[in-house]
């Protein structure tokens, strides 16, 4: 069984079209960042509270919000209206995340799971321990240093792969595979942004397995072409490159899929917790295998044999 | 395994020894609790100084406030701000040496051993407490990362950790120099405040009358010595509150401090709702040093009790004025032991706890007591009064009880915080997180859905794409994931939720491998090659691409290691081995069957 028989696809002679399609795209997810005032960062990177509790009755965000307009916590009164309060998961969940305050009292959040409870009691499960989903709280001083690593962490591993590309092949095929990176990267941050989801840890986790695999997906193409380069010395740049990307297209099409069901199944069955971590995998899946065709392939086109 | 299975291999000792070679499972998927405590390197500072002013308090703080910026170190900003302010360290710190270099390398010793002491008291509190497998860690110079696995109580574990558990016995000042203080205190706060910020302090709530010279029907305090009522100070002050026309702001304007507080048995109450107010106004630096000039603090009890009563019914916390030095402080503590109050005694079923002090201790303990019968002592344990009674004969035995615990739990908590010692330097909790027990149920349970479902997707798909071939990939696949979790098993790694994503992740590329080996050998049988020629080309070819491609997956994972923390880190982990396992498992296992097979049977055709 083959999924598609022999092609040939001019992919070089559609470049121009799909690069413009992702200046455009990318272009509309820096201005959702630019107008929201950057990506929505997660308390991991801001700092603050998260607190997730489980009645047993689908309950109206609403009602939460006005009961904690006023809520009294050792004798300081807090309007909590304006947090944020979200469903989590199903809609007997309810999450609310609060900004880090300063002179918090002492046994906030314990205060404060006891006022989410006192809003229903009777919704409240018999067993208290259940009540509590999860309680987050990062201080200022972590988040900023977090967010310090997470910069750290995505800059470092590009230069590193950029080393090992320029040692393994040759300079212009690192640009190509670092533009590619960037690109999914960009891509991501905008569609989060667009669709108001929170960049956290684990997100930065999924950014950095997307540059592994859209870069793995990457150095298959470039590896045909420096193999075919050897051996197709009367052909010009751009027929190899597109009959290389030809010959991998099998496999590039069976390795996408593979990968897209697996992070489908934990983007659909994986819990909440791990959602939009799959969700981030799921778009640059897509957008890895598009960018290695479409962008790496055309700048190292681009930018010629002349160097080799 | 049944619970009574379980119970019956606990009892032999044989049920940790199978734990021990499981995977064991995060956080996230067990329920439990993750702390980062920094400890308070700028208030162990102050306490290290032999003598503080104003300057240094100061500077100190000044340098807290620089150094709440992300990686700025705290000793380094204080040793600017003491150049820039020409601050002479050995005036405060002579101890350490008399040159700034010598102190400053000995304020900071100084911290490194309080933070390893840190660590080895709060191991000491968690191994008594009986957590499995609690980890405790330090995390650069002033952090200690603390998870607690499959915790319930969260609220119990984090008054455990952060408690300094530093035990003071205060003389109680007496009720005459109690109400004239408080006075004293009325005439400043009057001064200085308009009634606008005091209304706005207690959420402009009216304020309830306070004046009823009530005495409670449910006293259970032994207030059988002599002390006066509050009734009675509270008719000496100069206003006369109960009168009905009066509004909060009037009372405020009156008497600041004192309207806030009510009777409350026989000492003064504060409810619960004011608690914020009145701690605003202590704070303030007139009050604090009016304070300091009398010797004198006021501190409130750890918890609100509940004051019943027609117009004042609600929860009050008390309120007492102490010496401002000790009589004696935790050290002396040899053993605690959480008990319930024998019969007879005023706090019989109460828990409490019973301390031991030693030679040292029991001879001040009883020079104190003997010196003030008819006196009251206050037990305070972290600037929070437990109880205090009165002293109704000398204690030579240095044995005393602490009373005034919620429950029998949180008095055993007490008891094992006392026995560990208090902490040499305060803990601040910088981060935590809390998983509770049904969302890790639930975390396992799809995480484990997911897995398994798209590992048999994946699976399927290898067959039919690729037949025969696809079987072996298939085997290969199985291979690569036992072998990532018998790593994990054997490193004592975490599963967490990150890890599961891991592993999933680790399928895709595994299998990218075989694909990648898969279509070249198509590629060489369409170009007419024999199969073993074309199995032969087909790997040659394909090596270097799968090992440039997950080279650079490594280096992704390792960098994810290096900045990652927690879970992040199990993800890394997990990818890191996946690959490296892979590249076994789907290069060199697949191989290997291949040969056998085609040069046993010599086959001219391949399924693929």
């Amino acid at each position: 069984m083959r999924i598609i028989k022999d092609t040939k696809i001019d992919f070089m002679g559609h470049a121009r079209v799909a690069i413009f399609l992702s200046t455009v795209l990318i272009l509309i997810g820096i201005g959702s960042m630019v107008t929201k005032g950057g990506p929505k960062l997660s308390i991991d990177f801001n700092g603050g509270t998260l607190v997730a509790v489980n009645y047993t009755k689908a309950i109206d965000i609403n009602e939460v919000r006005s009961a904690l307009s006023t809520v009294m916590i050792e004798g300081q009164s807090f309007d909590f209206s304006q947090a944020e309060i979200k469903h989590f998961g199903d809609e007997s969940n309810v999450a609310v995340r609060l900004p880090s305050m300063e002179n918090e009292p002492e046994k906030f959040s314990r205060n404060f799971v006891d006022q989410m409870a006192s809003i229903f009691p009777e919704f409240v499960p018999d067993d208290k321990t259940e009540f509590i989903l999860s309680i987050e709280k990062v201080g200022p001083k972590i988040g900023a240093e977090l967010s310090g690593d997470a910069i750290m962490a995505i800059f470092s591993a590009l230069a590193l792969i950029l080393l090992y590309i320029s040692v393994r092949f040759e300079w212009r095929y690192a640009v190509g595979a670092i533009a590619a990176l960037t690109h999914d990267v960009l891509f991501t941050l905008g569609i989060f942004s667009i669709l108001d989801y929170e960049v956290s840890l684990a997100v930065i986790a999924a950014f950095l397995t997307i540059v592994g695999y859209s870069l793995n997906d990457t150095i298959v193409i470039f590896d045909r072409v420096r193999e075919n380069i050897k051996t197709m010395k009367k052909l010009s740049l751009d027929k190899i490159i597109n009959k290389s990307i030809n010959q991998s297209l099998n496999r590039t099409i069976v390795t996408s899929l593979t990968t897209f069901l697996v992070v489908l199944v934990l983007f659909l069955a994986g819990g909440e917790v791990i959602h939009t971590f799959a969700f981030a995998m799921i778009v640059g899946v897509l957008v890895g295998t598009y960018s290695s065709i479409f962008v790496a392939s055309p700048i190292v086109l681009k930018m010629g044999t002349s160097e080799s | 395994m049944s619970d009574e299975e379980k119970e019956s291999l606990r009892t032999s000792g044989d049920l940790e020894k199978i734990e021990s070679r499981i995977i064991r499972q995060g956080l996230d998927l067990k329920g439990g609790m993750y702390i980062v405590l920094e400890a308070d390197i700028p208030t162990l500072m102050g306490n290290l100084a032999d003598m503080r002013d104003e300057r240094l308090d100061n500077i100190l703080q000044i340098a807290q406030e620089k150094s709440a910026a992300p990686d700025i170190d705290f000793f380094t900003v204080f040793e600017q701000e003491v150049n820039t302010n020409g601050l002479k360290l050995a005036r405060y710190y002579h101890q350490y040496g008399a040159s700034q270099e010598e102190i400053m390398s000995g304020v900071m010793e100084e911290a490194d051993d309080a933070i390893n002491r840190v660590l080895e008291i709060l191991q000491n509190r968690v191994d008594q407490f009986g957590v499995a497998e609690p980890t405790i860690q330090k995390q650069g110079k002033h952090r200690i990362v603390v998870e607690l696995a499959g915790i319930q109580d969260s609220d119990r574990a984090r008054a455990l950790l952060q408690s300094t558990a530093l035990l003071e016995f205060y003389l109680v000042k007496n009720v005459g120099a109690t109400n004239e203080m408080l006075a004293q205190l009325d005439d400043i706060l009057r001064g200085t405040n308009n009634s606008e910020e005091l209304v706005e302090l207690t959420q402009g709530e009216k304020i309830k009358n306070i004046s009823e010279p009530e005495v409670p029907e449910t006293a259970e305090e032994k207030d059988d010595d002599g002390i006066k009522t509050v009734s009675e100070l509270f008719g000496e002050t100069d206003s006369d509150p109960s009168d009905p026309s009066n509004t909060a702001s009037d009372i405020f304007t009156d008497n600041p401090l004192t309207g806030l507080l009510t009777a409350f048995s026989s000492d003064l109450g504060i409810q619960e709702k004011n608690i914020y107010a009145v701690r605003k106004l202590l704070d303030k630096p007139e009050v604090q040093s009016k304070l300091n000039n009398a010797n004198g603090q006021f501190l409130f009890s750890h918890e609100p009790d509940l004051l019943q009563g027609s117009a004042t019914e609600g929860k009050y916390y008390k309120f007492y004025y102490l010496e401002e030095t000790p009589e004696l402080t935790g050290g002396v503590v040899e053993e605690a032991r959480a008990d319930l109050g024998t019969l007879g005694s005023g706090s019989a079923g109460q828990p409490v706890v019973s301390l031991t002090m030693n030679s040292d201790g029991a001879r001040t303990w009883s020079r104190v007591t003997g010196a003030n019968v008819g006196e009251r002592i206050s037990i305070v344990l972290d600037k929070k009064v437990h109880m205090a009674p009165s002293i109704r004969e000398k204690i030579p035995s240095g044995r005393t009880q602490i009373e005034g615990f919620n429950s029998i739990n949180e008095a055993k908590d007490i008891a094992i915080i006392l026995r560990a010692g208090a902490l040499p330097a305060p803990v601040n909790i910088i981060e935590e997180r809390i998983v509770g027990p049904s969302l890790g149920a639930d975390s396992i349970a799809q995480g484990t859905n997911a897995v398994i479902i798209g590992l048999i997707l994946v699976l399927f798909f290898m067959l039919v794409y690729y037949k025969a071939s696809g079987t072996i990939a298939d085997f290969a696949l199985i291979w690569n994931i036992l072998l990532v979790l018998a790593i994990l098993a054997s490193l004592e790694a975490t599963l967490t939720l990150p890890g599961i994503a891991g592993l999933i992740l680790t399928v895709g590329m595994s299998i990218d491998a075989n694909v990648i080996i898969f279509e070249r050998i198509r590629e060489e049988l369409r170009k007419g090659k024999t199969p073993k020629a074309a199995i032969q080309a087909g790997y040659s070819r394909a090596l270097t691409t799968i090992i440039d491609a997950n080279v650079t997956t490594v280096i992704a994972a390792l960098v994810l290691y290096q900045f990652g923390t927690g879970p992040i880190k199990g993800f890394a982990t997990v990818l890191f081995w996946g690959i490296l396992i892979s590249m076994f498992t789907a290069v060199y296992v697949t191989r290997t069957i291949f040969n056998t097979i085609t040069t046993r049977k010599g086959i001219t055709a391949l399924s693929i």
